[in-house]
């Protein structure tokens, strides 16, 4: 027994010179199982396809066939190519167009949407239900909006006695009519990004600012906007990089016209990548699209952050 | 039966269902444009009662799966042309067995070596090329060999409805409607109509559209003797002649002689609605057209339908625009048996030609033309002339489509007044040439 007990007095000190366990957090190799996966299709799906389309972006290149190397000769004929470059201005326009407003639109309505009526709740439905809706089925819907002749819009103003302006044909109409169908599409998820960071703002503050005597335009002012300010610049990344992919609603409502004033620059790529076949063109295409949403949301990010450390 | 056979018997029968995968029908894949009416025509075998591209077509492979039971067809319908989703599938190598293509498309594919020749299957089945019109021949023969089998020809046509020109006093003595012979008289006769009718003397379908422009051109280069494609590698469309067919239709723009905002599904419900006076459309909508005026109470009906080749309006070749659709056969290997049902298939499109030329195209055989079948079908008597007047653009000249839409969309925007016509043309030029420079 005493030896039994003088067992841990005399393991204490073979115990202190034993190696230390294993650290858990030390780097291994059989770790990379767990991210396998993940690292697989990263690869495969993200990572190879954009190595690929940098490759075949230096290549002339068609849809069966990979061909001679190019160097920068895609890039240059993109530089000298006019509706290309009407397609970045188209772009622009249309981001332009549709990413402050669904910002404001979004904002405006979560605003008036967040209470806890029944009311609200219907409408809030009713907004955001555009959102599962197909691009297909939303072109279609504003397509009988905007026929003449026989459309919504025509019929209306045939009350009137008033031709309805052609949003499909009219040069100076057509992207402000895509762009109508997309901010009726697109309006629901930044309301309902709006609608969650509105209901995360502390009551108390409100409580606070009542017993102040502050008035409503003052409180939205101090205290909904600078709360809400984080998710703002969300939205607006998120649509940025949304909006810079316009194809489905340009595709299926004016075909790119006219006169290609409202080709975006992923229409273009289709056109020329899979129209055209050539392939090597449409690759050097989509790397500068790359670039312009890559270049167009890091400035936005870094223009809110750098304001947010000021204040 | 004692319990002993009836067990024979279900097993008998349950190895006949086992084996039967073994005697199964030749599967085959046949991809198509024309549109889908399976609500009307899905089940569809009498041919006969079939209206319409769609409806043919539809009962036609109907019926060759009722009449071979040993292949059958599974048919994919895409939305006209369907290039895109067919180049994709093709790069895939998930081709269909069988696919429309129209005659200026085949070139593309046949260049790469995607399609199969034909020469020797159509010979198998005792079809010869020497049956087919010179034009399907030459629209179907690449490198001397045949590459799609053709079943039709078509082009653009004059679709008129005689009740409004009687109204403008554009009709001749005999009943037939007065067709300008020069942009002049085009014009003069577009001003006539429009201040008796109070209607714009053309339907067009000008919204977004490029096809329509592109065939309008190539019609009047053609009348103007203007090779502009003496070099399939390379283009010349800056030119006078040119510059001529753009001023017209410019003209009959800024006038108001024509619809403006339609397109194309538009287009035709104002035709028929009588909104204008001249559709132009193609060989497709004559079955259509006739229909609706043999309908009471429609605006064809009431005073008739015409239907004519565009009228030839300058002092050159007698020639318009021509185009055809083919059956091609994607390149693979295959077993005999496939072989021999893609064969059959198209033996069966070659004996049902006649049928399929009920739609307003033109038979792609000599014999059916020649045919008192089809010279009784309605309006053949104005438009068969096609077949002779009918020019497509040299076989040589590749991606058909992509200069189609690029003319169209340089013409479009010259017209509507958005580009000045000299740098739309210029433009339309250089645009075509790079393309073509870089295939």
């Amino acid at each position: 027994m005493a030896d039994q007990l003088a067992m841990p007095h005399t393991a204490t000190p073979a115990a202190s010179v034993r190696t230390p366990s294993a650290d858990i957090y030390a780097p291994q190799w059989r770790n990379v199982i767990f991210v396998a996966p993940f690292l697989f299709f990263f690869t495969t799906l993200l990572l190879f396809p954009l190595l690929w389309g940098i490759w075949l972006s230096f290549h002339k290149a068609d849809t069966f066939s990979s061909g001679n190397f190019v160097g920068l000769g895609n890039y240059v004929r993109l530089y000298h190519d006019k509706v290309f470059l009407q397609s970045i201005w188209n772009t622009f326009y249309f981001v332009l167009l549709t990413v402050p407003t669904l910002a404001l639109i979004g904002l405006f309505l979560a605003l008036c949407l967040n209470r806890r009526t029944r009311t609200a709740a219907v409408l809030r439905t009713l907004f955001f239900s555009s959102s599962v809706l197909s691009v297909t089925i939303v072109t279609l819907i504003w397509r009988i909006v905007f026929i003449p002749n026989v459309g919504l819009l025509s019929t209306i103003y045939g009350w009137f006695g008033a031709t309805a302006p052609a949003f499909i044909s009219n040069p100076s109409l057509a992207m402000i009519g895509i762009a109508i169908a997309t901010l009726w599409w697109c309006i629901g998820l930044p309301m309902m990004l709006f609608l969650s960071a509105l209901q995360q703002i502390p009551r108390d503050i409100y409580e606070a600012a009542a017993l102040d005597n502050a008035n409503r335009w003052q409180t939205l002012r101090s205290i909904t906007l600078p709360s809400i300010k984080r998710t703002f610049v969300l939205v607006v990344i998120i649509q940025i990089v949304l909006q810079f992919q316009l194809f489905g609603q340009a595709w299926l409502m004016t075909r790119g016209g006219p006169n290609n004033l409202t080709k975006p620059i992923v229409l273009y790529i289709y056109d020329t990548a899979f129209r055209r076949w050539d392939l090597g063109m449409g690759a050097a295409a989509s790397e500068i699209l790359f670039i312009l949403i890559l270049v167009a949301a890091m400035a936005q990010y870094l223009v809110a952050r750098n304001k947010g450390d000021r204040a | 039966m004692t319990m002993r056979k009836m067990l024979f018997a279900a097993v008998s029968a349950g190895a006949m269902a086992l084996a039967s995968p073994s005697l199964a029908a030749t599967e085959l894949t046949v991809q198509r444009f024309f549109g889908a009416c399976d609500a009307d025509f899905g089940t569809n075998t009498d041919v006969g009662k079939a209206v319409g591209e769609c409806g043919i077509i539809t009962s036609l492979i109907n019926k060759f799966n009722a009449d071979n039971p040993d292949v059958h067809v599974n048919v994919a319908t895409v939305e006209w042309p369907g290039y895109d989703q067919l180049t994709a599938q093709f790069a895939s190598g998930d081709a269909p067995d069988i696919v429309t293509i129209h005659e200026s498309a085949l070139s593309d594919y046949q260049s790469k070596g995607l399609l199969m020749p034909l020469d020797d299957l159509l010979k198998s089945v005792g079809v010869t090329p020497d049956a087919f019109t010179d034009a399907a021949r030459n629209g179907a023969a690449k490198d001397g060999k045949i590459y799609g089998l053709p079943i039709d020809s078509w082009t653009m046509l004059y679709h008129i409805n005689m009740d409004l020109f009687k109204q403008a006093d554009l009709v001749n003595a005999d009943g037939t409607p007065i067709l300008p012979k020069s942009p002049e008289e085009l014009l003069a006769q577009a001003e006539q109509f429009k201040q008796k009718t109070g209607k714009p003397y053309f339907v067009q379908n000008l919204a977004n559209e490029t096809a329509l422009y592109t065939r309008n051109l190539y019609t009047y280069l053609f009348q103007q003797n203007s090779d502009f494609f003496a070099d399939p590698k390379h283009v010349k469309l800056n030119t006078p002649e040119a510059k001529k067919v753009v001023e017209m239709y410019k003209a009959i723009f800024d006038k108001g002689y024509t619809t403006k905002d339609l397109d194309y599904g538009g287009a035709i419900n104002a035709f028929l609605a009588g909104e204008g006076g001249v559709q132009l459309n193609g060989t497709w909508v004559v079955g259509d057209n006739n229909a609706q005026s043999e309908t009471k109470g429609t605006a064809l009906n009431k005073d008739g339908y015409a239907v004519y080749p565009y009228p030839q309006l300058f002092g050159g070749a007698h020639a318009q625009y021509a185009d055809g659709h083919t059956w091609a056969v994607s390149q693979k290997d295959r077993t005999p048996e496939q072989t021999a049902a893609i064969g059959k298939f198209l033996k069966f499109f070659a004996d049902n030609d006649f049928d399929w030329s009920r739609t307003g195209h033109l038979p792609a055989y000599k014999a059916i033309i020649a045919s008192e079948a089809f010279k009784a079908l309605p309006h053949r008597n104005t438009i068969t002339a096609v077949a002779d007047l009918g020019k497509p653009l040299p076989s040589a000249v590749q991606r058909q489509f992509a200069i189609q839409d690029i003319i169209g969309e340089e013409m479009s925007a010259a017209i509507t007044g958005q580009k000045d016509i000299d740098a739309a043309l210029a433009d339309m030029e250089s645009r075509v040439n790079e393309l073509l420079a870089n295939i």
